[in-house]
């Protein structure tokens, strides 16, 4: 019956092994570097299919295998691997992405020479991303969740020749560094306070669910607070977002699968994962709320003045991703989870087309873009359905999915319930922008010889725009099997009929009101320039948060660090010079000493045995 | 401290002292290296004196035999075989030459100390013996015969080594 | 009469010791170094005289020494002549190849 979940830990191996062919083949096998990665992620997702499809059962029993890894005295940590119905969607979301992404690249990194290490990289990534959904405890996960910081730095900075993608790679390092950080001192934390020290997620849930005391509130308010920093970090929640906009210089299916579709949800993932932390603790769980509920319109207000296509998808992700944590933080995980579910396929498709249009105008300028529609008819309609599925028009599953935050945004708290509104319609003002100034209209300076892109692109396109279409058709107002899979409880319908009304009246606002201004014309686009041009200013450079974030944190630490430099070149480094020149000039007073001549040597030993015998004899006369 | 009576043993030492001194003094300042040699052999022959001073007539007479006989000949015959530029001058090293003679005179001034300050025991009478080559050489027969044997190989190895050293390389 | 014949030695020696580090002719150099085996010699005989227990040994001693330094002289003189060949010159300053 669960046989296919028994055999899970097979899923990142596949990956791996690609990775660790690709790694001893080099650089030479171009070909088989596509072929190899591609059939090690297709492989992984066939697998990981048979396990959701034996899994669709109403009531299928977590698996966990887990051995012990590493005794000390009488405590013993155990590692394996545990398949609940969240990791194996999960497993398909990754698997699925990867390989899409995997077939993209073939076509995208067609001319690049390091094409066999950027497969290798991205076959490392798959087997981490798979190794932290897999695993069942908090310390495996965490070394999976570094070793994808690893594979995202790597690829963010594959172009290393350029210094804005080294730049971008070194920031995405280390601003999630900040976030790992805390997520290792929450791990620290839970290992401390567990009983037993056991940090397998089970054990957590009994032990948090259960209500056993064994934890006081104030110390789980703590170790949710910081696993959420972790979280922060990863998913680019504010204020750790930064980095997210600027590892947009990876190339453009690293940005579809790492910073839209997998790593950026695994912050999603893991409060998923510790969720019963969080339910403990009602002060976590609205931190949790407002932080996701701010960064979702902050996030979407900036993508509104971007002109970098890439950008703006990227601001769009963190506006997304913070849709998912306001949904966690407002106790609906299904929320959280099917947005993260939905928002993986049209984010990757979104993010696929724009690499298509990418590689056909080379600049990601969408000023200089226009027209692309009827040169581009695949990569037009496909980017079209991804749009109005982040937009939130129906049937496309992005509205079903934020209908359901919104929905528990109204039931909980109507604050974050109008942010959330406020939010959509950003969201569609700035999608329906983004569409028309690249599609629509005259064609512009870099358009000219744009052409569709060959079929390894089109074709992930395709396959991502169906599932845009329809995986939002799992979960609806009136059919609650995705939650009450996800959960195994069952879930009541939840329609409300005003939520769906206004979902769908901000998302079409928003679009009508950027076609009158993109797509017609009709309403100047400059007027909003003109009357108010610090706004545009202000939202052109994402309220001078990476300005603030120098000027605070980056400028006094280059101080601190250019006083210890002068410092270590002047104090520590003149007391070893000093050393030097007083060694070399003993050495060089020495030297003349050893002149050759054999009556030199002999004369400094009278002298020397003289002085000795002069130490011997004086101190007879010392008191 | 200085309360010695002028008895024949003193006249004696102090004249062979004189000796002595002056040709040791004479070898470091004479120009001419032949005269050094010279002065070298007077202070050798002083020193015999005194070792018949002391009693020791054999080693007096070894002295003069070895010391003012054959290392003095040997001497002039180094000097015969090399060139010696006369009256050079060399190069004055005044460093060198401070420190050596303020070494040389600390050390004379330790040892100096050193022999002032001791108490030297009243020796037994010592008894020289009748006939003092005799009884020299039946020590040198039975309690030292293997110093004296190991010598005689050490002369003979440095006979052999001083005529390979100053052989001709063409022979 | 002990200290006078070892003050005696200890200016023999004193001034070879001066000959052996100042003069720069290899010759005198090695006349110094006999000189200061003599003061040795002279030590030898006088403690064989007037020390705590008199007797031979003393002389036997100074007899070696002496074969030891004639020794060393004739092998001085043959390393002398050798150099001599081999630089044109006895002069000590110019035997520098240690420093090398």
């Amino acid at each position: 019956m669960e046989m296919y979940s028994q055999a899970a830990w097979l899923i990142p191996l596949f990956p791996l092994a690609a990775f660790l062919v690709l790694t001893a083949l080099g650089r030479s096998f171009r070909r088989a570097g596509v072929f190899i990665g591609s059939i090690g992620s297709l492989a992984a997702f066939a697998l990981s299919l048979l396990i959701v499809i034996d899994r669709l059962g109403a009531n299928a029993v977590d698996y966990n295998y887990a051995f012990d890894w590493i005794r000390i005295g009488d405590y013993t940590l155990r590692i394996g691997f545990e398949v609940t119905n969240l990791t194996a969607m999960m497993l398909v979301v990754v698997t699925l992405v990867s390989f899409l992404v995997n077939v993209y690249s073939a076509g995208y990194m067609k001319n690049d020479e390091r094409i066999t290490v950027f497969y290798g990289y991205v076959a490392l990534f798959t087997f981490s991303m798979l190794g932290l959904v897999l695993s069942d405890n908090l310390l495996s996960l965490y070394i999976f969740w570094e070793l994808v910081g690893v594979c995202s730095f790597l690829l963010v900075g594959f172009w290393y020749s350029k210094p804005k993608a080294r730049a971008a790679a070194k920031k995405a390092f280390i601003v999630t560094r900040i976030g790992d950080a805390g997520l290792l001192i929450g791990i620290l934390l839970l290992f401390w306070y567990m009983p037993n020290h056991a940090l397998d997620f089970t054990t957590i849930q009994s032990v948090f669910d259960g209500q056993t005391g064994a934890i006081t509130t104030g110390i789980t308010t703590l170790i949710a607070l910081l696993i959420f920093l972790g979280a922060v970090g990863k998913s680019g929640q504010f204020p750790l977002h930064v980095w997210l906009p600027d590892a947009m210089e990876g190339p453009t299916p690293i940005s579809a699968l790492i910073h839209a579709a997998t790593m950026v949800a695994a912050g999603v993932f893991l409060i998923a994962r510790t969720y019963d932390i969080f339910q403990d603790s009602a002060a976590a769980m609205e931190t949790v709320a407002y932080v996701g509920g701010f960064t979702a319109i902050f996030a979407a207000t900036v993508a509104l003045a971007q002109n970098d296509i890439k950008r703006i998808l990227a601001y769009s992700t963190v506006s997304q991703l913070g849709y998912m944590m306001m949904a966690l933080g407002l106790h609906s995980l299904t929320g959280g989870i099917f947005h993260l579910f939905t928002h993986a396929f049209f984010k990757a498709l979104l993010f696929l087309g724009a690499g298509s249009i990418i590689h056909a105008v080379h600049t990601q300028n969408i000023n200089e873009m226009g027209g692309l529609g009827s040169k581009m008819r695949v990569t037009a309609w496909t980017f079209a359905i991804g749009a109005l599925a982040l937009s939130g028009i129906p049937p496309f599953s992005g509205f079903w999915s934020k209908d359901m935050i919104l929905t528990a945004a109204l039931e909980t708290n109507p604050l974050l319930f109008v942010v959330g509104l406020a939010g959509a319609f950003c969201t569609a003002l700035y999608m329906s922008r983004l569409f028309f100034l690249v599609f629509m209209g005259k064609p512009k300076s870099a358009a000219a010889g744009a052409h569709e892109s060959p079929a390894t692109m089109t074709f992930p396109l395709i396959v991502l725009a169906v599932l845009a279409i329809i995986a939002g058709f799992v979960e609806t107002p009136w059919n609650g099997w995705f939650g009450s899979w996800l959960s195994g409880e069952p879930e009541d319908a939840h329609g409300s009929g005003v939520v769906i009304i206004a979902s769908i009246a901000v998302g079409l606002l928003g679009i009508y009101l950027g076609w009158l201004v993109y797509g017609k014309g009709s309403v100047s686009r400059t007027v909003i320039a003109e009357r108010l041009p610090w706004l545009v200013k202000l939202l052109e450079r994402s309220y001078y948060v990476d300005e603030l974030y120098a000027a605070v944190i980056v400028k006094p630490l280059k101080a601190i660090g250019a006083a210890l430099s002068v410092f270590d070149e002047y104090v520590v480094g003149g007391v070893v010079r000093v050393a030097g020149a007083a060694t070399s000039s003993v050495g060089r007073l020495s030297a003349r000493l050893q002149n050759g001549q054999v009556q030199t040597y002999s004369l400094a030993a009278v002298i020397g045995f003289v002085i000795i015998v002069v130490a011997i004899v004086g101190r007879r006369f010392l008191p | 401290m200085f309360n010695i009576e002028f008895s024949g043993e003193f006249a004696a030492f102090f004249v062979f002292s004189a000796i002595m001194i002056s040709g040791a003094v004479l070898m470091i300042s004479l120009d001419k290296v032949v005269h050094m040699v010279v002065s070298m052999a007077a202070a050798f022959l002083g020193l015999a004196g005194m070792f018949v001073l002391l009693e020791a007539e054999f080693v007096a007479f070894v002295q003069v035999l070895i010391y003012a006989g054959a290392v003095s000949i040997l001497m002039i015959f180094g000097i015969m075989m090399t060139k010696h530029q006369q009256g050079e001058r060399e190069p004055v090293k005044p460093l060198h030459e401070t420190l050596a003679a303020v070494g040389t005179l600390c050390l004379f001034g330790l040892l100096f100390y050193a022999i002032r300050s001791t108490a030297f025991p009243e020796p037994q009478p010592f008894q020289a013996a009748e006939d003092n080559t005799m009884a020299i050489g039946q020590l040198l027969y039975t309690g030292y015969v293997i110093p004296f044997e190991l010598l005689s190989v050490l002369l003979t190895v440095a006979f052999i080594g001083a005529i390979v050293l100053a052989k001709k390389e063409a022979d | 009469m002990l200290p006078s014949y070892l003050t005696m030695a200890a200016i023999l020696f004193c001034i070879g010791l001066y000959g052996a580090l100042v003069k720069r002719n290899a010759v005198v150099v090695l006349l110094s170094v006999e000189l200061m085996l003599n003061a040795v010699n002279l030590n030898l005989v006088a403690f064989s005289k007037y020390g705590v227990v008199p007797s031979l040994t003393g002389q036997i001693f100074s007899l070696f020494t002496i074969t030891v330094a004639a020794a060393e002289a004739a092998i001085g003189v043959a390393i002398l002549i050798a150099l001599f060949r081999l630089r044109g010159t006895v002069n000590v300053d110019e035997f520098d190849k240690m420093r090398r």
